[in-house]
């Protein structure tokens, strides 16, 4: 018989979710719900009625992991929508931006899957905070590459979190040729680390994943090959940018997309009953504790083509670059690939960019009510935004987030797995919840659906 | 009262051994001469200076310049700019006498100019911001410890650009642009122009024309500089310094061994740390006042006063 477990809230990730997992008595997952419970943030409402200039501001403010591609996603379905054209120097900075703050994303996600896994060749977990080596060095090598990628980020972006520089048009400032140099000097510095960090970080994944038990807790759990693996289809816009434009780049289009309602989506109302005291940190729920996913849940479920899809670094590099391995193994170790791709690119960008070039359009429209929608391949996967721009005033806006994409598809991806590692899987998606609690979703009556959450 | 001059190691009467120097400066060179060989040093790798509108136009890229600022470049209103060579710092020396907001730039410094160690020209209040912004950094994220040397001028008050116009054109008869210098000494207004006429006012027709904004501060030789300088207490052509802070300190001591400087010390000058003395205990009573006013100001809602 089926039992129910409760993990909440889950752990080492940006913001407040919780696994409900209906489980078979040897404790392998039959069904996982992986919902969010960070409250709704309706930055879509507080943005209509708004000027284009303010809205990826608010947009960005959602979350303070990839503010980045918020800003430039919101900022970009905005010039798409009054049909503005950057020029190539702001396009440069924003491509530098964007890099920059994926480098500084992979090192924080380093930090937080280590302590699932363990020095190779012994029995000990990874502690990062520890000042023992080798853990001390990989944890001052990966401060190191966040410092470089949150650098980087200033000098273009004027403030690495909440980048203060873009703007409808393009960018405020081009940077000096001081600061190119400066920003060229650490990208090659990143380079030498990043290699010994990824290096590092697959050779850990590997050897976890050949184990055949691992330790939760006190508790020897057997480890499936099998571990995070699914079979939805995956999601990608670009190799490392983004696209505004189905001509320009035909990876993302508006009308294959459909959002579906938790509650059409999650399980009901279920009981509690079964309960692990020895869980990290604190234990699960307790027995009797009631759940319902479908009214707990704050997000909606996109769906591409009719299913949910995996977006992230291994759907890039699935898409792009035909990377074959699946489930949590493939998707740690294709994050640590693009480490290095992530700053090659850039060090081509800094290349390109001419520090005396213009960096705002000559003339920028004030839109006419039509629809624009711009993707931004943020560190965690696609981040889509659409927007309607009327006589400077936007009228309609929306927010595609990455974790919003894996929800379903994590959901799916723990079927199978034991229990106990429900959250190594979920960490493997680099979860930033946040930013995906923002539904507000309309029915086919155009009534908003969303307020029935808020009731 | 006796903390009127702040903390300080030591105090000199000091002027540039560069007659380049002399020959565009204000009266002893002290700024630039400092940040120049601070720049030579590598102890900064640029400056936040007050420039010219020529300067801003001549270097757009040097200025913090969209399009929301393009109408303020008139003639003496200072403009603040990034300076990264010497040959720059010397086409924006002199004192432009109205407000030049340094403090404006000193994140994007750090940012779009991408400079690690920077160094920042201001009047008292903008050295209180300064270090205001190092104690409580928000919205100055990593700009605090960027901030390697913070030089402070002497100011008794300031003046907005539309009084300086007034002063120019309609007491002082003078165009803006035919302006060469301005100075403040011997207890009047000077404009000097560009043909040679020069025009005195006494400091009574500048007083209604001051910012009212400066009538609450007690800081007259900017106390939270690294180093701070002025014209009041030494000859003409020299500068007196306070080298206030271990920064200071050691810039200083450097830029002497370096023959930057040539110094008398401020005991035997002519008038001396008597008069600095007497006008920072002028400033601090004549504001004091206007504290005490403000304090009673408004239906018991008395504006605070900032120093308590």
């Amino acid at each position: 018989m089926s039992k129910v477990v409760e993990i909440s809230p889950t752990t080492r990730h940006e913001g407040h979710s919780k696994l409900v997992l209906k489980v078979n008595d040897a404790g392998i997952i039959e069904t996982g719900n992986w919902c969010s419970i960070t409250p709704v943030r309706g930055v879509e409402k507080l943005a209509v009625g708004k000027t284009p200039e303010q809205v990826p501001k608010i947009a960005s403010r959602v979350c303070g992991i990839c503010p980045i591609a918020h800003t430039i996603a919101a900022t970009e379905a905005m010039e798409a929508s009054i049909k503005c054209e950057i020029p190539k120097d702001a396009l440069m900075l924003r491509h530098i931006l964007q890099l920059a703050n994926r480098l500084h994303s992979i090192a924080l996600h380093d930090i937080l899957i280590l302590p699932d896994f363990y020095i190779p060749g012994t029995e000990t977990k990874i502690n990062p905070f520890t000042a023992e080596e080798p853990v001390r060095s990989v944890a001052k090598r990966i401060q190191r590459l966040r410092e470089i990628g949150q650098t980087i980020g200033q000098i273009s972006g004027g403030e690495c979190i909440h980048p203060s520089n873009t703007r409808v048009g393009g960018m405020y400032r081009n940077c000096s040729e001081q600061a190119k140099t400066k920003m060229y000097d650490l990208a090659k510095e990143g380079l030498v680390l990043a290699h010994q960090q990824a290096e590092f970080m697959i050779a850990v994944i590997r050897n976890y994943h050949k184990r055949d038990f691992v330790d939760v807790g006190g508790m020897k759990v057997a480890l499936p090959k099998n571990l995070g693996f699914h079979d939805q289809g995956y999601l990608a816009t670009h190799a490392f940018y983004g696209s505004s434009s189905l001509e320009e780049c035909p990876s993302w289009d508006p009308n294959r997309f459909k959002e579906v309602r938790p509650w059409d989506w999650y399980m009901g109302e279920m009981t509690v009953d079964l309960e692990e005291p020895k869980y990290p940190i604190g234990g699960t729920t307790k027995i009797g504790t009631k759940v319902n996913p479908q009214m707990e849940a704050c997000t909606g479920i996109p769906m591409y083509d009719g299913q949910p899809v995996e977006v992230g670094p291994r759907a890039r590099l699935v898409t792009y670059k035909y990377f074959d391995e699946k489930g949590t193994q493939g998707q740690n170790v294709a994050r640590e690939m693009e480490y290095q791709d992530c700053l090659y690119e850039m060090i081509d960008c800094i290349d390109l960019l001419n520090p005396n070039g213009k960096v705002v359009a000559d003339y920028i429209p004030d839109g006419d009510g039509s629809l624009g929608w711009a993707t931004n391949e943020a560190p965690r996967g696609t981040d889509a935004h659409i927007a309607r721009v009327k006589d400077w005033k936007v009228q309609y806006f929306s927010m595609l987030v990455p974790t919003t994409w894996n929800f379903a598809t994590c959901s799916k991806a723990l079927e199978g797995a034991p229990w106990q590692l429900a959250e190594v899987i979920m960490r493997g998606y680099d979860p930033c919840v946040s930013c995906a609690t923002h539904m507000i979703v309309m029915d086919e009556d155009n009534k908003l659906v969303a307020q029935k959450l808020i009731q | 009262m006796g903390a009127e001059l702040g903390n300080y190691k030591s105090c000199v009467s000091a002027r540039s051994t560069d007659k380049e120097i002399l020959r565009h400066a204000q009266d002893g060179g002290i700024v630039t001469q400092l940040f120049g060989f601070a720049l030579d040093e590598g102890i900064i790798d640029g400056a936040i200076v007050a420039a010219t509108k020529e300067f801003a136009h001549k270097h757009p890229e040097k200025a913090m310049m969209d399009n929301s600022n393009m109408e303020f470049h008139e003639p003496w209103r200072p403009i603040p700019v990034v300076v990264t060579t010497k040959a720059d710092m010397l086409a924006a020396a002199g004192t432009k006498y109205n407000i030049s907001p340094n403090v404006s730039l000193i994140k994007e410094a750090t940012r779009s100019f991408g400079l690690d160690k920077v160094g920042i020209v201001g009047t008292p209040c903008q050295m209180q911001a300064v270090r205001k912004g190092q104690l409580y950094p928000i919205g100055l994220r990593d700009v605090g410890s960027s901030i390697a040397l913070a030089v402070g001028i002497f100011c008794m008050e300031n003046f907005p650009y539309q009084s300086i116009i007034q002063l120019v054109e309609d007491h002082a008869a003078m165009k803006m642009e035919s302006v060469r210098k301005m100075e403040i000494g011997k207890g009047k207004f000077w404009v000097y122009g560009k043909r040679g006429q020069v025009v005195q006012l006494p400091l009574k027709v500048t007083h209604k024309y001051e910012q009212p904004g400066c009538h609450v501060c007690l800081d007259y030789v900017a106390n939270l500089a690294d180093v701070s300088t002025g014209s009041v207490g030494s000859p003409d052509g020299w500068s007196t310094v306070f080298v206030r802070s271990k920064i200071g300190d050691s810039v200083w001591g450097k830029a002497m061994a370096a023959g930057c400087f040539e110094t008398q010390p401020i005991e035997k000058v002519k008038p001396g740390l008597e008069l600095v003395t007497k006008l920072a205990n002028e400033k601090i009573t004549k504001n004091k006042k206007t504290l005490e006013e403000r304090a009673t100001f408004g239906v018991g809602k008395a504006l605070r006063n900032p120093y308590i």
